[in-house]
């Protein structure tokens, strides 16, 4: 069904790929791998035994050398984002740590090797290279997995709060189209020089409209308000369209003291109108009917197809209307599209007696 | 001054009148409801300057000043549009003014005294600002001083001839002075080359015959000249039109 893949697709360039692999490059993401860097220093110092010089001058030397290990390890890591970001996570996760580590032995061979060059006596005798080289890099490897997992842990949880901010936005938007409010605003502002009397009751419908969408997300009104916002929003469109938009509504059989969730059913309408008349040249007709099954009721929003029938059908608003339609109603709620050749139907189905 | 006014609510272009009757020398000399209507009556009416809706049905505002800046003596453009439109923001650089709705009077006045400035050269660079990724709905031809639209989904097929383009479609053929190149990129998937100088719309390829003396031909519908294939896009054809 269209919508749906439409609605898929959205949601999907929605969620921005999360990068698995932290910013090494990013002052807070240098930072932390610093002041870790340090933490290990300590406790490399504290750790008892082999006092062969005071604490103090063994803690500059040991943060100079695992400092610098560091932010080795994190300009390296940096400068291969470009390769190892295509990767799996999984896959590049462990590609990034055997880097971190082979780069830690490699590193402190070197070191090991001038130490004992330069005869400074900073690291170890010539005997124990291959010991300090191992533990160098098992430190190394702890380190840095448990650095990484947590990084990126951070990473996502970051992520996740960007997408549902984006995600609220967003559904606000869907609920209240600016181009909507502007494209109202400047009705009336033409129809307050021409027709004060059409101005004024403009405003009114569209404070109704405005107070219903910005009021609570889950706050229950009844169906006949609900049809009542449905007429001022159509009347609105209505004046901006002028005779391009057709409407008929018949919706006297709907019980209109059933309760149902504020603006279940008006941003179908507006759909309705952005996507099948809007386009359309000479425009058409949008048709609202409404009618009672047993135990249930039904309500069929239909409108012609736009000229290139391009699939770029709102799949938020759709998806947003069924997932209200779940909660409130469970499964006995239903949202169907119907796509035909000429005209594009939206059937809702909502039983009597709600879940909630 | 001359003012032509494009905005497909009729009470938009009702206020815009108004609005522009209390300015000194001004003159409201039509309106449209539409890019396609408005594109005809300002070649004909030539007026100086133009007040452009963005989102309208047919063919949106960007794609009419997009067609206006081919002709000789392309008129100010100013936009209007209820809300930021994205696509607006290549254009902030070349347009006149964009103006948000409602407009305000003072905005209308100012936008107006900038389009006394303004020159066929902006228009003409404001064209390229539009061009990347995004596809016109009409190719446009200049005959004889007004404008000629040809709906691209109309389009039969393209014939690259000197350094022009000879559009072939439903209802005859225009000539159109562009790179047969430019227009294989910008509706890609919609027509396929054939031949050095020839795209086919995609959607009327009937598929391909051999003539007597060995040439190989595409059929297009409804086309009864002959398109001859070339041996260096028969593979991809061929694989097309198996397709069909």
């Amino acid at each position: 069904m269209k919508p749906e893949t439409s609605s898929t697709r959205v949601a999907q360039s929605e969620i921005s790929v999360p990068t698995w692999l932290p910013h090494f490059c990013s002052a807070p993401t240098l930072f932390a791998v610093m002041i870790v860097a340090e933490l290990v220093a300590l406790v490399v110092v504290l750790e008892p035994g082999m006092e062969s010089r005071p604490w103090l001058s063994r803690l500059g030397v040991v943060s100079v050398y695992v400092e610098w290990l560091a932010l080795l390890n994190a300009v390296i890591l940096c400068s291969l984002r470009r390769q190892l970001d295509p990767l799996r996570a999984r896959s590049g996760f462990l590609l990034a740590w055997v880097i971190s580590v082979l780069v830690t032995a490699l590193a402190s061979a070197v070191v090991c090797r001038m130490d004992q060059a330069l005869d400074l006596h900073l690291t170890v005798a010539p005997a124990s290279t291959a010991h300090f080289v191992f533990g160098n890099a098992a430190i190394c490897a702890l380190i840095a997995a448990a650095l990484l997992r947590y990084l990126f842990v951070l990473e996502q949880w970051r992520e996740r709060v960007r997408a549902v901010s984006k995600a609220r936005f967003e559904a606000l938007q869907a609920r209240i189209r600016p181009h909507f409010l502007f494209n109202s605003m400047n009705t009336i502002a033409s129809l307050i020089r021409t027709r004060p009397a059409e101005a004024e009751r403009t405003v009114e419908d569209l404070a109704d409209l405005f107070r219903a969408a910005l009021g609570a997300d889950d706050a229950l009104g009844t169906l006949g308000e609900e049809l009542d916002l449905i007429e001022r929003y159509l009347h609105i469109e209505q004046l901006r369209l002028g005779d391009r938009l057709r409407i008929e509504m018949d919706v006297v059989d709907l019980p209109r003291d059933m309760s149902v969730p504020r603006l279940l059913l008006q941003p179908l309408v507006e759909n309705a109108v952005y996507h099948g008349i809007q386009p359309r040249a000479d425009g058409g007709t949008v048709s609202v009917s409404g009618r009672r099954l047993p135990g249930a009721i039904e309500i069929v929003v239909r409108n012609p197809l736009p000229p290139d029938a391009a699939p770029s059908r709102n799949g938020v608003s759709l998806a947003n209307t069924r997932a209200r339609i779940e909660y409130h109603f469970g499964t006995r709620g239903e949202l169907r599209v119907e796509p035909g050749p000429e005209t594009y139907t939206v059937n809702v189905r909502l039983p009597e007696t709600p879940a909630q | 001054m001359n003012v032509f006014i494009v905005d497909d609510e009729p009470l938009a272009r009702e206020r815009l009148v108004a609005m522009l009757a209390q300015i000194d020398d001004v003159v409201v000399v039509g309106e449209a409801g539409n890019g396609r209507d408005a594109l005809d009556a300002i070649a004909r009416l030539r007026p100086d300057v133009v007040l452009l809706d963005i989102r309208m049905p047919v063919m949106d505002g960007l794609e009419v000043a997009r067609h206006l800046g081919t002709l000789e003596t392309p008129p100010a453009m100013v936009f209007c549009t209820a809300y930021e439109d994205h696509a607006l923001a290549a254009f902030e650089a070349n347009a006149v003014d964009y103006l948000v709705k409602p407009v305000r009077s003072e905005r209308l006045r100012s936008a107006l005294a900038k389009a006394r400035r303004w020159t066929g050269e902006h228009a003409r660079s404001m064209q390229s600002a539009l061009e990347p990724g995004r596809k016109r709905t009409h190719l446009c031809a200049r005959v004889r001083g007004s404008l000629v639209l040809v709906p691209v989904a109309e389009i039969d097929y393209l014939l690259a001839e000197d350094k022009y383009v000879v559009v072939h479609h439903a209802k005859g053929e225009v000539l159109i002075e562009e790179p047969l190149k430019a227009l294989e990129d910008e509706f890609e998937g919609r027509f396929v080359r054939i031949h050095r100088n020839c795209l086919v719309a995609l959607a009327k390829l009937a598929g391909l015959t051999r003539a007597p003396d060995g040439r190989l031909l595409a059929n297009v519908e409804g086309v009864t000249a002959e398109l001859e294939v070339s041996r260096r896009n028969l593979p991809v054809l061929r694989k097309l039109v198996r397709t069909l």
